[in-house]
Order: C-alpha cells, then sequence, then structure tokens
C-alpha cells in the first residue's frame, strides 16, 4: 500500500515537468505503473486496475507519437491518486471514470492486448520502371551494394549451416539481419521493390525465428530463392552506377513475395500459446481465474499453472492435460540429438538382441539353473530377463521412423493429381508422429501413392457433379495413422461418391468370381475390389492410367504381412483401412502342434478354429477333402502331409482345423493342438533352408525350441499343386 | 543545440552507419565515431567523451537494447542521451527501450528531417 503511494506520488511529479517528447520521462512512468500493477494484487479494486491500464495504454501512444494531447494523462494521474486515497481510508470507491476512459480511449478487454496490426501490404501490379539515381544518393547507393552483395553471399553460406541445424536461433538471426539491413536501407534509397522482397523475406525469418514456422528445405529454397532475386536487382543497382544510367527495373517480384507472404500468414495463425491462453479460448476458465492463479505462482515459483487452476478446484485435470495436449501442438522445431547410423548395423543389433534373447531364455530354463534353488541365481536370471528385454524394444524402437515424412509426400501429389483433374483436393492428416518400422515404410509409399490416386480420379467427383448433388465444392482426403495393439493402422478416407456395389457384382459376375446365388455381405463385395485384374473403371485418364487394379496395394501390403480393408458409403466417399505389423521383426501369431512340431500362423492370416464335425467333413471327387463351415466347402490341408511328420489326428474330426485367408482365398489347416497366441520374434533360418515352401521364417519359443512360422501362400501353393498353375492361366486368359 | 559534441553511431551495416553520419553532418556534426555491435561501443565510449549514442536494435554480438541497458547501467555513461532506430511495425521494441531509458526513438526510414526535429528534442 504505501509503495503504491510512493510510486502514485512520484508518477505525478514526473508528470507535472513532462515534456514533450521525454521518453525517458515517460519510461520511467511506465516502470512506476508496472510495479503498481505487480503490488496492487492486494488493492483489487477494478476502478483502479482500469485506470491504470488505461493509462498506461495512453502513455504508449504519446511514446509512439500517435497523439501529443497531454490533458488526459494528468486528469487520469489525479484520479488515479483520488481513487487511492479513498481506498486508503477504506471509503467506497464510486467515481465514475467511463469519461475519463473513453478521453484515454481505453477499450475494456483489448487495451492489455492491443498490438499493431501490421497491415500486409497487398501486392500491386508491377510496372517495370526505370528508376533514376539522385546524385546525392550515389555514393551511399555504391556502399549498398557491395555491402548488401556481401552479405547475400554470406547468407547462402549460413543457409547450408541451417539445414544441417534447423533449430539453431544464431544461425537464423545470421540469415534474419542481412535482410532487415537490406530492407531499412533499400527504403532510404526509395528501392521498392528490393524493400518489399527483404521485408517479407526478414518477416518468413522472424517466423522461423519465434518457431511460428519449420524450417524444412521448402522454406530454405525460398530463402535461396529471394536471395538470388535481391542479388539480381541490387546488381542492375550497380549497373546502373557504372554506367550512370537509370536503374533498370525489369524483375518480377510479385509472384516470389506472395508466396514468401502466404506462408508468413499461415504462420501468423500458428504462434506459440500459452496454457492460460489456450483455456480461455476454449472457454474452460474465465481470463480471471487465469490471473488469479498467475498471481498465486508467483508467490510460489515452480508451480505449474494448471496444478494451481485443479488446486483452486477451477477446471478438472482433464481439462489442464487436454490443453497441454494442445499446447504441444503448437511447440515446432524441437528436435532432438540425433545420430545417423548405418541401417545395416541396426539390423545387425536387432538380429543380435534377438539371438540375445533365444540364449536367455535357453538359459533360463536350462536344468541346472532351475534346480539350483539359488535366491540370489533366481534374482539375477529375473534381472537379466527385464534387462534382456528392454533391450530388445529399445532396438526394435531404434529401427522405427514417424511415418510423417511419407504422409508429407502424399501433400505434393495430391496438390499435382487434384491440378491435373481439375478437381479441388484438400489433404487433412492426423497421426503424422506414429512410428513405424522403416522397412515397412520405404514399402507403403508405392500402395499409398495408388491409392490416393484412385481416390481422386475415381472417388471423387468433378466440381460440378459435387456441386450438382450438394456437397462442397472442395473436397478432403484425410489421412490418419494410428496405433491399435501391436499394429499400426493408416486410413485413407475420401468424401467422394463412394463405392459403386452394382456396378462390382455386374463386375464380378462377369469374370465368374461370384455366382447368381451367393448372397455376400457390403464388406465381401467392396473389398472385390482387390482381386486381380478387376477395375470397373474403363476409362484411361492421365491420373491413374490404365485400372492397375487394387491387387497391387493389396499384394504390396500383405508383403508387409498387413491387411486391408474397405469401407464406403454411396455418395459420402470410401475409407481404406490398412493394418500393419509395428515391426517386421516381430510377429504375432497362433502357437499350434502338429505330432511332436510346433508351428506358428501367424495371427493376420486366421480367420477362426474349430473341431469339425463329423458331417462338415467330405472328398470331392478331383478336389479332395473339403470342409463346410458356414455354409461354404474350405479346401482342407493336413499340415503333417505337408512338412512330412506324424500327426496325431487321422480323422479331422480328432483334431483341430484353423481357417485362414490368404489373397481372398481360404483353406482349412487341420491340426492336433492351440497352444495359445504368442509374439515370437522372426529369425531367418539360414541359407541353406531358404527355399523351403511354406515355411516363412524360424522362432525361438519359450521352451528353447525352434518353432516354424508359416508362410501361408507357400502352404496354398504345396497343397494346390497343380490346382495353382490352373487358376494362373485361367487368370491369364481373362486378362 | 551543439553541435560540437562527440556523437556515436552503432549499427553493423556500414551503409547504414553512413546514412546516419550523412544526416549528422547535414546538420552540422563532424564529431563522429563508429562502432559495428555493442560491444564495439562500449570500447567507444571508455576510449572517447561521448555526446550522444544512436543505435540500431538489431546487431549481432550485442544488440541495441543490451547497449542501453549496459550504459544506463554505468555510473559514468547512463546521462548519455541515448537514440534508438527501430524498425517499423516494432512497438513493443519502442516500449521497451523506453522501460530502460530511452532518450528518444527513431522510427526506419526517415527522411532528415524527422531526424533532426528528434535531435533538436534531444539535445535541445
Amino acid at each position: 500500500m504505501e509503495k503504491i503511494g510512493n510510486h502514485l506520488q512520484a508518477i505525478s511529479l514526473e508528470v507535472v515537468t513532462l515534456a514533450d517528447q521525454d521518453i525517458a520521462a515517460m519510461g520511467k512512468i511506465l516502470n512506476y505503473f508496472e510495479e503498481i500493477e505487480e503490488a496492487f494484487g492486494s488493492i483489487d479494486n477494478p476502478v483502479f486496475s482500469d485506470l491504470i491500464k488505461a493509462l498506461m495504454g495512453y502513455l504508449e501512444r504519446i511514446i509512439m507519437a500517435e497523439t501529443e494531447d497531454m490533458t488526459p494523462l494528468e486528469e487520469g494521474i489525479e484520479c488515479l491518486q483520488k481513487i487511492f486515497r479513498s481506498l486508503k481510508n477504506e471509503e467506497d470507491v464510486n467515481d465514475d471514470v467511463s469519461g475519463l476512459l473513453e478521453a484515454l480511449r481505453y477499450e475494456k478487454s483489448d487495451a492489455v492486448k492491443e498490438e499493431d496490426i501490421r497491415t500486409e501490404d497487398l501486392p500491386e501490379a508491377e510496372t517495370n520502371a526505370l528508376i533514376e539515381i539522385r546524385a546525392e544518393d550515389r555514393e551511399i547507393m555504391g556502399d549498398f551494394v557491395l555491402e548488401s552483395l556481401d552479405n547475400l553471399s554470406a547468407i547462402e553460406i549460413s543457409l547450408i549451416d541451417l539445414e544441417q541445424d534447423p533449430s539453431d536461433v544464431e544461425t537464423i538471426n545470421a540469415i534474419f539481419r542481412p535482410f532487415h539491413t537490406i530492407k531499412g536501407v533499400s527504403s532510404f534509397l526509395n528501392l521498392e521493390k528490393i524493400n518489399k522482397l527483404a521485408h517479407s523475406s526478414e518477416n518468413l525469418l522472424d517466423h522461423a525465428r519465434n518457431r511460428a514456422i519449420q524450417i524444412d528445405a521448402g522454406i530454405i529454397d525460398i530463402i535461396l530463392e529471394s536471395v538470388d532475386m535481391l542479388k539480381k536487382m541490387i546488381q542492375n543497382v550497380h549497373g546502373a552506377l557504372e554506367s550512370g544510367s537509370v536503374i533498370e527495373d525489369n524483375i518480377t517480384t510479385v509472384d516470389l513475395t506472395q508466396r514468401i507472404e502466404a506462408l508468413n500468414t499461415r504462420a501468423s495463425g500458428t504462434e506459440e500459446k500459452t496454457l492460460g491462453a489456450i483455456l480461455v479460448e476454449s472457454g474452460s476458465v474465465s481470463p480471471e481465474d487465469i490471473k488469479v492463479s498467475l498471481e498465486r505462482q508467483k508467490e510460489e515459483p515452480g508451480k505449474k499453472i494448471g496444478e494451481i487452476l485443479v488446486e483452486q478446484k477451477k477446471i478438472d485435470s482433464k481439462t489442464v492435460i487436454s490443453g497441454l495436449r494442445e499446447q504441444k501442438k503448437f511447440k515446432h522445431g524441437q528436435i532432438e540429438l540425433q545420430v545417423k547410423v548405418d541401417t545395416k548395423k541396426l539390423d545387425n543389433l536387432v538380429d543380435l538382441t534377438g539371438e540375445l534373447v533365444i540364449n536367455q531364455a535357453m538359459l533360463k530354463q536350462n536344468n541346472t539353473i532351475v534346480l539350483a534353488n539359488d535366491q540370489k541365481l533366481y534374482h539375477t536370471m529375473n534381472q537379466l530377463t527385464q534387462i534382456t528385454s528392454s533391450l530388445q524394444k529399445t532396438a526394435m524402437a531404434m529401427r522405427m521412423v514417424p511415418i510423417k515424412a511419407t504422409f508429407q509426400k502424399m501433400v505434393r501429389l495430391v496438390r499435382d493429381l487434384a491440378k491435373k483433374s481439375g478437381k479441388e483436393v484438400a489433404l487433412e492428416m492426423s497421426g503424422e508422429d506414429t512410428e513405424i518400422d522403416r522397412n515397412v515404410v520405404e514399402e507403403l509409399y508405392e500402395p499409398m501413392v495408388h491409392m490416393i490416386r484412385n481416390a481422386i480420379d475415381h472417388g471423387i467427383e468433378s466440381i460440378e457433379d459435387r456441386e450438382n448433388v450438394g456437397k462442397k465444392k472442395s473436397s478432403t482426403i484425410n489421412l490418419r495413422a494410428y496405433q491399435r495393439g501391436s499394429n499400426i493402422i493408416i486410413e485413407i478416407e475420401d468424401d467422394g461418391r463412394g463405392l459403386n456395389k452394382d456396378r462390382i457384382l455386374e463386375k464380378a459376375k462377369s469374370k465368374n468370381l461370384i455366382t447368381d446365388n451367393m448372397k455376400l455381405t457390403n464388406s465381401e463385395i467392396y473389398n472385390m475390389i482387390f482381386h486381380a485384374g478387376f477395375s470397373t473403371v474403363k476409362s484411361v485418364t492421365d491420373v491413374s492410367g490404365r485400372g492397375v487394379g487394387m491387387d497391387v496395394v493389396k499384394k504390396a501390403i500383405e508383403k508387409l504381412r498387413g491387411r486391408v480393408e474397405i469401407d464406403s458409403r454411396p455418395g459420402h466417399g470410401s475409407k481404406f483401412l490398412i493394418s500393419l505389423p509395428l515391426t517386421l521383426a516381430i510377429i504375432e501369431g497362433m502357437l499350434v502342434r502338429v505330432g511332436h512340431d510346433k508351428y506358428i500362423i501367424p495371427t493376420l492370416a486366421i480367420r477362426e478354429s474349430f473341431r469339425p464335425e463329423k458331417d462338415q467333413y467330405s472328398t470331392i471327387k478331383q478336389k479332395g477333402e473339403m470342409i463346410l463351415s458356414r455354409g461354404r466347402l474350405i479346401p482342407l490341408i493336413r499340415l503333417d502331409q505337408i512338412f512330412s511328420v506324424k500327426g496325431d489326428a487321422e480323422k479331422p474330426w480328432e483334431g483341430l482345423v484353423v481357417t485362414v485367408e490368404n489373397d481372398g482365398e481360404k483353406r482349412c489347416l487341420l491340426l492336433d493342438e492351440l497352444l495359445g497366441k504368442e509374439e515370437v520374434v522372426i529369425k531367418s533360418i539360414g541359407q541353406y533352408m531358404k527355399s523351403v515352401k511354406g515355411i516363412a521364417g524360424g522362432a525361438i519359443l519359450g521352451d528353447g525350441r525352434v518353432g516354424l512360422i508359416l508362410d501361408i501362400s507357400g502352404i496354398f501353393e504345396i497343397a494346390n499343386g497343380s490346382a495353382v498353375k490352373r487358376v494362373e492361366v485361367e487368370e491369364g486368359i481373362i486378362q | 543545440m551543439d553541435v560540437g559534441i562527440k556523437v556515436l553511431v552503432v549499427d553493423d551495416f556500414s551503409t547504414m552507419r553512413k546514412i546516419i553520419k550523412n544526416n549528422l553532418k547535414g546538420m552540422g556534426f563532424n564529431n563522429i565515431v563508429e562502432a559495428e555491435n555493442g560491444q564495439k561501443a562500449l570500447e567507444e565510449l571508455k576510449k572517447e567523451s561521448v555526446g550522444l549514442i544512436i543505435s540500431d536494435w538489431n546487431m549481432p554480438v550485442m544488440n541495441g537494447i543490451e547497449l542501453l541497458k549496459a550504459v544506463r547501467g554505468d555510473v559514468e555513461f547512463k546521462s548519455i542521451p541515448f537514440i534508438m532506430i527501430t524498425a517499423e511495425g516494432q512497438k513493443d521494441n519502442v516500449m521497451a527501450a523506453a522501460k530502460a531509458g530511452v532518450t528518444n526513438s527513431v522510427v526506419k526510414p526517415f527522411t532528415p528531417d524527422t531526424f533532426s526535429e528528434k535531435l533538436q528534442k534531444v539535445l535541445g
């Protein structure tokens, strides 16, 4: 209280002696006001605080030379003192300050965050003007040319540094400064175009410095472009100086300036926000609550604002967390330290850890250890298990990369395709940070391109068609990635016309894929487009080319041990759902027993498992053994025969069958026992076994024995034998 | 206005220094020293007895506001008039300079008239 009184006293003294344009004195007054604001938490009177804010705003206007009238300032301070006296004597404050506030042009909510709105100059039509150099500018112009050219060359070197470390603020500053100075000096010399381009580039770098824009190759390219153009223009000035003629101004900067401004406008929306601002914006708390909490934070430094808000029961912790998440989205450019490692070394590491896991498992089950009955040994063993498993996880994680890079390639693709096909398509992405095995990512690019092409070319209607059915002119493709269990899901969704069920059915019948009396679910019908040579679009377009069926997509994804499904709503669009294993090094499988041997069937291929009844089994001439399941006859494959071992079950109803699917075909595998679901590390089973059909690899099981991972398509081929060849010939005829 | 005082012009861009120098010379100042950043300016201050500092905001090594704070925090230099040159639209910078005790601010680009007007106000 006393401090505020003293400050007010000092302020009124300063104001009395305040001369026009005495910025030093005004700065002092501003400092006093700030200190009062800090201290007046104890006063908490709205009239008082409004008045102080209004006075500070007015002072700023005087400093900015927007006004010269001192009267409102003097009156305001007089009034402030009066109110303060009343407060001190604990009297009611009922002064009407509205007239005064008006004179100070104070708007309640805006005054605090009143920010100068930078008016973006609209690019004017450029003319190729001839600029005369004034005699008095000649010397300075000469200096400007030499110094600017020097500086611009320095930028190029700094840009290379920046490309290597985009987060280095010092490098950004070093690039920012020459633009800033060229902007400043060119405005003195009336070099308008140089000034404008330098100004835009400077703003762009300013955004980069504030992390509102993330520096990437695109930004660096555009800065380089700007450097080149500035150089050219300055060289023109140079030429004019040397020849003593006028400056030939024949360079068009509008295009580049516009592109830079577009980036700038985008960046202005994404400045980093405080948690408080986010929460107020979402309406979760009032600005007052934030203010009170900030005051408390001063008393207890180090305490998080969210914590305080929850403590004061202003909001629940869930809201704070979602707010923090929102805030995180704004934090760009937080690049963690990285080293480059040869991928071969990484793969090697993953292999070696695999070996380690196996040996550790064998050690643990070694009889000497199992029977040792040694507490200490037991403890060490457990420790070893834990460390091994986290080492394995870490090694796997090292091979994981965010899917972002692949997603970002699609941006360009969508833009180009949309342009070519004359459609308006926006690409929205989410979950770009989802991590996926880098070997998978590489294989994923092609199928994704294929699906996006399909979506834009066939899925999305032309602008007229969209307008005719009352849809928005511009369409959207959504690209999403997320993790579900041990799978990565990638969704590609468009809001186009959806799949034409009748057309697919018609086509399927013409290709003898189905018969008239087959009852199919929607999903079964849609998924038929993945059949080889299946394309309902007859026309060849520039975008998609000859309908290289979606079967290519399916094959590529199945190669990654993934699955692709499609869902569609007529008139509303289609959604492709790609499900991929997190990593290629681990496989989730069903452990099964055939006789004395154990095999692993990849879970992705399994449709169902059951013990067949006697009457479900039948033998059909020329086609062999069949199991009747859900109204269909499915060929039976005896695993023991495939691998030439001796199984327990001679008759199918004595054992179990597992229905597996590959490439749209189903088979029932006969086996003896299901031992459970397990995640196993895939081990290559060595050179000499590489060509064994039906085996995808080996895995070391818990008991130290090797289990073989089944390669479903290989098994189908073995079982089908010549039958496969026949189908292939048939398909060849169709195509 | 005493044009006999020594003026220290601080800017990393020599062309800019020259523009300011030309403006100063046009007003009759002939005693001018230069520095290319805040650090160098402080060194100059120790060598010469300076009567006015004109400094740019944005400079490498030590920028204008840091220089201003250093000058205002030094018993010997704290009463030297200090003019800060800021870029257009940098209201925050102007305010920060005011709070740090700047004598006046000039916004780039300026005409010789506004420049001499400001100097008149600062030097009386």
